[in-house]
């Protein structure tokens, strides 16, 4: 049993041969081509990962930039509704004042186009009364009545009708 | 029947032929074919998962890149910084040698290669060389050799702790040796001694053997089993303490 303590020298020879063998076989067949495959996966997914985080800012940016053109179409949109508004505002008052006052011209013409009629009717009519009056003095009196004589009655006449016309209105 | 004999047919390396060459005995055993028997299936399985695009080799690259990346980046990385792809090979080696090596000595009629003194000698020596190799190559060889005893020590007690430290190392690398032969060892005496108390038994009356083998094959199994998490382990701890050793010698500070 003193033979399972003891190492046998040849054997520890080719033991040392057969594992540096064994390094220079795997490091060419097996390690160079696992560790490589191993580096490019790696770097693969750092590019990939680098290559995310930058569209993940740009889609950022973008969606800043959006935002902020949103909110100066609101504020914009904002402003021409309130001008408008103002605007409408404005001609609603104009359209109203001008047909407040032309109403008011209407009115106005019509009330003087009125007492113009009333007047004329009035002349008119006071002629025919002093015309007819004339003539029915005439035929009273049965007498003719030189112009003078009749133009002094006459506007005597008149002067009592106004006198008693404005009387009446009183 | 002996035990002791069984014992030594089953552990003990016999030579097939003897080539002798000085002093170096160099015909081949059970254990050398056994060895380069481990040697190849560790390079056709590595080599295959390592270029094969089949389904077969994605699922063995699968299972080693864990172990490579474990290696490279938990053992070797905080080690030996931007200079572990450079050890990496060797470790990787060294780890999936022993590993088969422990392995494949749990197959009937296969050789326990690691449960050889011989062998673990040799792969300690491998560790003391590569530790003096490393040393010197990240150092230089008189940086190396001032840093073996620590900074900060007395100059009167530097020759003594010089030798103290020279020591060390060797110490380092017959525990690296003695560890891995007393474990893989172990496991086989442990089993072969279940398996032989069925004959133990069996001298003393034959019935008793029978009655005893279910016991004695489902214990040996259990070791068995157990053999095969010992072979994993001492596969990483002697690839760990290497590179803890080699680190060592390459940042003495």
């Amino acid at each position: 049993m003193d033979k399972l303590i003891v190492p046998d020298t040849g054997l520890m020879f080719w033991t040392i041969v057969t594992f540096l063998c064994l390094v220079m076989i795997l490091k060419k067949a097996a390690w160079g081509p696992l560790l490589k495959a191993i580096d490019e996966r790696e770097y693969r997914l750092r590019e990939d990962r680098l290559a995310a985080e930058e569209a993940r800012a740009e889609a950022e940016r973008i969606q800043k930039e959006l935002e902020a053109q949103m909110a100066g179409v609101q504020t914009k949109s904002k402003e021409l509704l309130a001008a408008a508004v103002k605007d409408g505002e404005a001609l609603r008052a104009k359209l109203k004042a001008e047909a407040e006052s032309d109403a008011q011209a209407i009115k106005d013409k019509t009330a003087a186009e009125l007492v113009a009629e009333k007047n004329r009717l009035v002349d008119e009519l006071r002629q025919e009364v002093a015309s007819l009056s004339v003539l029915a003095a005439e035929k009273l009196m049965r007498k003719s009545v030189d112009e003078g004589v009749q133009k002094s009655v006459l506007d005597g006449f008149f002067r009592d009708l106004d006198t008693s016309k404005k009387a009446g209105r009183n | 029947m002996n035990f002791e004999s069984v014992l030594a047919h089953h552990l003990v390396d016999h030579k097939l032929f003897h080539f002798m060459v000085g002093p170096l005995d160099l015909g081949l055993s059970p254990l050398i074919i056994t060895m380069w028997v481990s040697a190849l299936v560790a390079t056709v399985t590595l080599s295959f998962a390592a270029r094969s695009r089949s389904s077969a080799a994605r699922l063995t690259r699968g299972m080693i890149e864990p172990v490579a990346l474990f290696v490279r980046d938990d053992i070797l990385e905080p080690l030996f910084g931007h200079h572990a792809n450079f050890y990496l090979p060797y470790f990787l080696t060294l780890f999936f040698f022993l590993l088969t090596c422990n392995l494949i000595g749990l197959v009937p009629y296969a050789k326990g290669v690691t449960a050889n003194i011989a062998v673990t000698a040799s792969m300690a020596l491998c560790t003391l060389f590569l530790i003096q190799f490393a040393g010197v190559k990240e150092q230089g060889l008189v940086s190396y050799i001032t840093h073996i005893v620590p900074s900060g020590v007395p100059w009167w007690l530097w020759p003594v702790l010089f030798v103290i430290e020279v020591f060390g190392m060797f110490a380092k690398c017959i525990s690296l040796c003695i560890r891995l032969f007393a474990n893989m060892l172990a496991g086989h005496i442990v089993s072969l001694s279940f398996l032989f108390l069925i004959f133990i038994f069996a001298q003393m009356n034959k019935a008793m053997g029978f009655g005893v083998s279910p016991a004695a094959v489902g214990l040996a199994l259990f070791i068995y089993l157990m053999d095969v998490l010992v072979s994993f382990l001492q596969a990483y701890i002697f690839t760990f303490l290497t590179a803890l050793f080699v680190g060592g010698a390459v940042h003495p500070h």
